[in-house]
């Protein structure tokens, strides 16, 4: 109950002072901001990639050339990985179930005046297994369309929405254009809508027979990525299926006992592990940042406090003269420096909140997702931070001599 | 009646770089419930510090106060603000209101402190004994100096203490409203409050019954006030006013 009045005396007391109160507040206010703002943002990336990756599947292995760098900075892929290396894999290694190498660009797809942006995938047959993603229209094209290199594509559900809306595709004549090169493709299939699928959303796709991509299209000769399912999710089936990929490439790539491989073969858990690592280092970077602006936000109400006791030093002095005890002139000031590093935050939050929102709105990279925990983290931090601040200050002023800080000017 | 005050060799000392200044020095007192008392003296005879240890502010160097019957010049710091949350009522020279909060809300600070669950309605009431029942909700700057003294003589009532210290309570004011917070002080005591007050100036002082006067840490005059003495401590007075001695800026003229 006494508790309950000193902070409504303590309350009274600070809009006494608004404009100093906020101040005060204001560094707090910009700390927990930050706080919850950057949070959100790994959330919503962290969630967006937890997603991705369950869709991948647990028995996905992912064969890649290693990446360039010129000067730190990452320019492109090695063109060490070739399709007649994925050919070998599917046919040495015994515990993969389906193998399929792609190319992919972005590029555009017309048909008649209409015409839509899409991801041009060259894939084989064995995509709709390895991505469970089904055909809802016509057939995906087979074995035969690869070796004869035929000039057919499957359309995602968005592009043939663009391209046709209601109307029947299959038959039709589309025009894939790409910065390497375009030509015309029959539509043989459509697919299901379905989304994002490892970070791809598999609905703007246009897929390709590989061999069409490129030698036609792009006229490449070498492959993006090789990826391929293990018999099971199963740790020991994965890294078998590792092994047996990397005996093969190594071998086909003539690599000598203790030199390194030019390819990287990577499971879809050691991608979580990375993501999970990088995350982490975000989140400490992140964090970092918000703590020392909160240190700031705890010494401007150290501050204010400080001048706040000053200039209060007789009422002080009239408080104890009055019965006021130490103990409660240091919790009407930790009550104060509190309330104000309270408010402050829970301004911050609504501000961080908003942040985050916009910053979404901006980039529609990702969705931001503010938790209730984080809201209440980021509370009880700003708390904390008023609590630490203001001890000091109350501290000095319960210490105060009745006698002096009446006579106080 | 009963002994409530009883001061045994009261001595205090500062320090003050090299030097010991003996602000009180060795003082005897004894003052019973009802008595209302003035301290004088000029300034730096020691009247503040005494008013200061009469008040539970501070500990004497040595000697023993004995408030009510407990030694209260042993006491720790926490004990000392319960027994003036208790026994003591303050008045100050400067009113010392709490600014930009109502009358009634500084009225009720003791009781705040008493951790008392019901504060408004004795808050109210003290305000109506000191005649201000109708500004309870004006803030001090709202007021004249005579109504943020009656508010604070309100705010020292309030617990019902024993005692009433008043440090210069009319030295702000002009000398009729003086006259009437003098009046309430009157009216205080009839209802059995003892009421310390400590003034320089001689027209307040020689309104009580016993006057104590003070020089250099020490009681030079301590005795009950009939006529005579009147005359002789006005006397004095005049004999100081002629001196060049600091008087506060608002002191007011002397009435005889």
């Amino acid at each position: 109950m006494f508790f309950v009045r000193i902070m409504f005396m303590a309350l009274r007391s600070l809009t006494i002072h608004p404009l100093r109160s906020v101040l005060a507040t204001l560094g707090v206010l910009i700390g927990v901001g930050a706080v919850v703002a950057a949070m959100a943002i790994l959330e919503g990336m962290s969630s967006r990639m937890r997603e991705g990756f369950a869709s991948m599947g647990s028995n996905k292995l992912f064969v890649m050339p290693p990446q360039q760098r010129r000067g730190g900075r990452v320019v492109g892929n090695f063109d060490t990985l070739k399709i007649d290396d994925a050919w070998a894999i599917a046919k040495e290694c015994p515990s993969l179930k389906n193998v399929m190498p792609q190319v992919a660009l972005n590029g555009t797809v017309k048909f008649l005046s209409k015409n839509t942006t899409a991801s041009v995938l060259g894939a084989t047959d064995a995509y709709t297994e390895i991505n469970s993603h089904r055909i809802v229209e016509g057939s995906f094209f087979e074995k035969a369309d690869i070796q004869g290199q035929s000039n057919v594509a499957v359309l995602g559900a968005k592009v043939k929405k663009d391209l046709f809306g209601g109307r029947p595709a299959i038959g039709e004549k589309v025009k894939v254009m790409t910065p390497l090169g375009g030509r015309q493709f029959t539509v043989v299939g459509v697919m299901e809508e379905k989304g994002n699928v490892a970070f791809t959303n598999v609905d703007e796709q246009v897929i390709i027979p590989i061999t069409t991509a490129m030698e036609k299209v792009y006229g490449l000769k070498s492959i993006a990525a090789i990826v391929a399912e293990a018999v099971s999710g199963a740790d020991k089936d994965i890294e078998k299926a590792k092994e047996e990929i990397k005996k093969v490439l190594r071998q086909r790539h003539k690599i000598r006992a203790g030199q390194q491989d030019d390819f990287a073969v990577q499971s879809q858990k050691e991608f979580v592990e990375q993501f999970a690592t990088f995350t982490n280092i975000v989140g400490v970077v992140l964090f970092s940042i918000a703590g020392i602006s909160l240190v700031v936000g705890g010494i401007g109400i150290m501050n204010i406090m400080l001048v706040s006791v000053t200039e209060r030093t007789r009422e002080i002095g009239v408080r104890m003269a009055m019965g006021a005890q130490r103990a409660d002139v240091l919790k009407q000031f930790l009550v104060e420096a509190s309330i104000i590093s309270f408010f402050g935050g829970s301004i911050g939050v609504a501000m961080g909140y908003g942040l985050a929102t916009t910053i979404e709105r901006m980039t529609r990279v990702f969705e931001t997702i503010t938790t209730t925990g984080s809201v209440i983290m980021a509370l009880s931090m700003a708390t904390c931070v008023g609590i630490v601040s203001g001890l000091y200050p109350a501290w000095k002023a319960s210490r105060l001599d009745p006698v002096e800080a009446l006579r106080y000017e | 009646m009963a002994d409530l005050i009883r001061i045994n060799q009261f001595t205090k000392h500062y320090v003050m770089g090299e030097t010991i200044v003996r602000a009180l020095d060795g003082v005897n007192i004894t003052i019973k419930e009802g008595e209302f008392i003035s301290i004088t003296g000029a300034s730096g005879s020691g009247k503040s510090t005494l008013m200061h240890l009469l008040g539970c502010l501070d500990r004497p160097s040595a000697g023993e106060y004995w408030l009510d019957g407990d030694l209260v010049s042993h006491m720790s710091d926490k004990q000392l603000a319960i027994v003036r949350n208790k026994k003591i009522g303050f008045v100050f020279q400067t009113f010392n209101l709490i600014q930009r909060t109502t009358a009634v809300d500084n009225v009720s600070v003791p009781l705040f402190y008493a951790r008392q669950a019901r504060v408004k309605e004795p808050s109210l009431r003290a305000l109506e004994r000191v005649g201000l029942g109708h500004r309870a909700y004006h803030t001090p700057s709202e007021m004249s100096g005579g109504e943020r003294q009656r508010v604070a003589i309100a705010r020292a009532i309030v617990a019902e203490p024993k005692i009433i210290l008043a440090d210069e309570p009319t030295g702000n004011l002009d000398s009729r409203t003086g006259e009437q917070i003098m009046q309430i002080f009157h009216e205080l005591n009839r209802a059995g409050v003892t009421v310390i007050i400590v003034t320089h100036e001689m027209a307040v002082a020689v309104q009580a019954q016993r006057v104590i006067a003070m020089r250099d840490g020490r009681i030079i005059e301590d005795g009950g006030i009939d006529d005579a003495f009147r005359a002789r401590m006005l006397g004095q007075e005049r004999t100081a006013a002629s001196l060049p001695e600091r008087s506060p800026p608002m002191a007011r003229p002397l009435q005889v």
